[in-house]
């Protein structure tokens, strides 16, 4: 889209060549003042102050003075915070691959005319518009002690006694991870299988008649085609687990003790509630948004080198 | 031959992970109060399926004023989301005014500020403009998202500039030009935005979680998750309750896959 986007720009600088009729002032104000106001009411207004509370100690209900760099030196003593941000990496380091492999994998094999595709694409796009916080009610119960996974595994005598899915320390963030790629995969499955039908088959035609077999043309002739594409996926979803919030939020609360609780969890729970610690919680945030950016960052760049 | 031998199981087991758990919730939701929840395999079908979960769900919890709330917000947010993309949409592609380019890259620049990030600062203007627990208040700091702001931009671009043109020369004014020539040959993009603010709105759930304190005010999916939690859970109401939520959006999705799929792919691409 920003290709895209900028590619726009261009053709529209060409058409400046051409005398283009001058609007009155208040034309273009008309067009983008609406949306102008509330972006500057609740997006730069916000982003503005996020950078001014981080230095004070306002509370959520008012006030606060300039503190310096008190928040940041408090935080960087936090451990709690900085269990946090080591689960949030955890989540993202078992949920990026997983997502990444798996949407690609379910891409090249929905990828075809067989009679009934359609149908399993539909199908496998589905939960993309599902709200997350009813997946995440449909997982808890589907993943407890009792639920269905536990049901099937004990009837079909896999284990002896119900898998403590959620209320394992350790078990529990696995089994948030997997409710994210479930979720997940509709949408980056997609994308991938949008990018595997502008592929030109002359090349794969070609492979065929030099004798490769499906798997090897796929691997060594389609796959490298759509890097660009399973990188994008790789970028998105770092991000997106970078903020995860409702997974834990609903479906283990943070718990059990705070084995699940990432960063957005904590931030949630520092400055929030009237009364906490706004300033604090900015600081928080402004972390999170250096994450963020970091690793958009090193994606670019990463994206840039293994352009051909 | 061959092909469909390998491809036709693994396709069904794809599609059998998506579904497990949305089919087990619909026979959860049709079990009758006596029945067990649990028992593979002998109990997983209701014996006496019933409707009576949905009815308890509409009538002793307050699903019916949630799905409500959420219809508000969606729809309030859908006819801001379509007015406000559309006329910036328009600006960015074919009203040139001082510092156009600037804004169009910073909006592009927002695409990477995650929402959480300004969470904190956003609840607190709200709070200044004692728009806290009112639906207005969950709907306008997402009124209007840069997706869709893009999606109408380049639908206004790829509109050829003779026919604004032709407009011009007859003394139409920008507003007719912009309501008469260029709205109508958008209709398809403005179709995939109205999808994309409906699904977008359904599927808000940090937002309307932080700035409603009163649960009367909850919309469906901030409130099915607070009744789990609650409530003194039956798992079948709220299986009910959770079949409701996620029917619209499953609706518009098989009616408007076209528009659906256009929208997301997309948005996705701009992140």
């Amino acid at each position: 889209m920003t290709a895209v986007a900028t590619s726009g720009v261009r053709v529209r600088t060409s058409h400046k060549a051409k005398p283009q009729r001058k609007h009155r002032w208040y034309v273009p104000l008309f067009f983008i003042g609406p949306a102008l106001i509330l972006q500057i009411t609740f997006l730069f207004v916000p982003l503005a102050n996020t950078f001014v509370l981080a230095f004070t100690n306002a509370s959520t209900i008012g006030g606060g003075r300039f503190t310096g760099l008190a928040n940041f030196s408090e935080l960087l003593a936090d451990t709690a915070f900085w269990n946090a941000v080591g689960r949030t990496f955890l989540y993202m380091l078992i949920a990026v691959p997983v997502l990444t492999i798996m949407s690609t994998c379910l891409a090249v094999l929905v990828n075809t005319r067989l009679r009934g595709s359609g149908v399993v694409r539909s199908l496998l796009f589905s939960p993309m518009v599902l709200p997350l916080a009813v997946i995440a009610v449909v997982f808890q119960y589907l993943l407890n002690s009792d639920g269905l996974v536990n049901q099937v595994l004990q009837g079909l005598h896999i284990v002896s006694a119900p898998v403590p899915f959620l209320n394992d320390p350790t078990l529990a963030l696995l089994s948030l991870t997997m409710v994210t790629v479930w979720k997940g995969c509709a949408l980056y499955t997609l994308i991938t299988v949008a990018a595997l039908q502008n592929v030109s088959p002359e090349l794969d035609e070609a492979g065929q008649l030099d004798g490769a077999g499906w798997l090897r043309r796929t691997i060594s002739v389609t796959l490298p085609q759509i890097r660009g594409t399973t990188i994008m996926i790789t970028i998105l979803a770092s991000i997106a687990t970078l903020r995860v919030f409702t997974e834990p939020f609903v479906i283990t609360g943070g718990g059990p003790g705070d084995s699940t609780e990432t960063i957005v969890v904590y931030l949630f729970q520092k400055g929030i509630a009237p009364g906490t610690d706004a300033g604090y919680a900015s600081a928080i945030s402004l972390v999170l948004f250096a994450f963020v950016l970091s690793v958009s960052g090193i994606s670019w760049l990463i994206s840039r080198t293994a352009r051909p | 031959m061959k092909e469909k031998l390998i491809r036709w199981p693994l396709m069904v087991l794809a599609a059998g992970t998506v579904l497990a758990p949305l089919l087990w919730q619909v026979t959860m939701a049709l079990k009758s109060s006596g029945e067990s929840t649990v028992g593979f395999p002998g109990t997983l079908l209701p014996k006496h399926p019933t409707f009576e979960n949905f009815a308890t769900a509409f009538t002793e919890i307050p699903l019916l004023r949630y799905v409500g709330n959420s219809l508000q917000i969606a729809g309030f947010g859908m006819v801001t989301n379509l007015v406000l993309a559309t006329l910036t949409g328009y600006a960015l592609a074919r009203i040139p005014f001082r510092g156009r380019a600037l804004y169009t890259t910073v909006l592009l620049a927002t695409a990477v500020l995650p929402f959480e990030v300004i969470l904190v600062s956003t609840l607190l203007v709200s709070r200044g403009l004692h728009l806290n627990d009112t639906l207005v208040g969950v709907v306008l700091p997402q009124a209007v998202s840069i997706v869709s702001i893009f999606v109408m931009r380049q639908a206004f671009i790829r509109i050829p500039g003779e026919l604004g043109e032709a407009a011009d020369m007859d003394g139409a004014g920008p507003l007719q030009v912009f309501w008469h020539i260029m709205l109508p040959s958008v209709r398809g993009s403005l179709a995939v935005i109205a999808v994309l603010g409906f699904l977008d709105s359904w599927d808000h759930f940090i937002w309307p979680l932080v700035s409603l304190s009163d649960p009367a005010k909850y919309p469906v999916n901030v409130g099915v998750q607070y009744l789990s939690g609650t409530f003194s859970a039956d798992q079948r109401v709220i299986s009910a309750a959770a079949i409701v939520v996620m029917l619209p959006p499953l609706l518009v999705y098989f009616l408007m896959q076209k528009q659906v799929f256009r929208g997301l792919a997309e948005g996705a691409l701009k992140g």
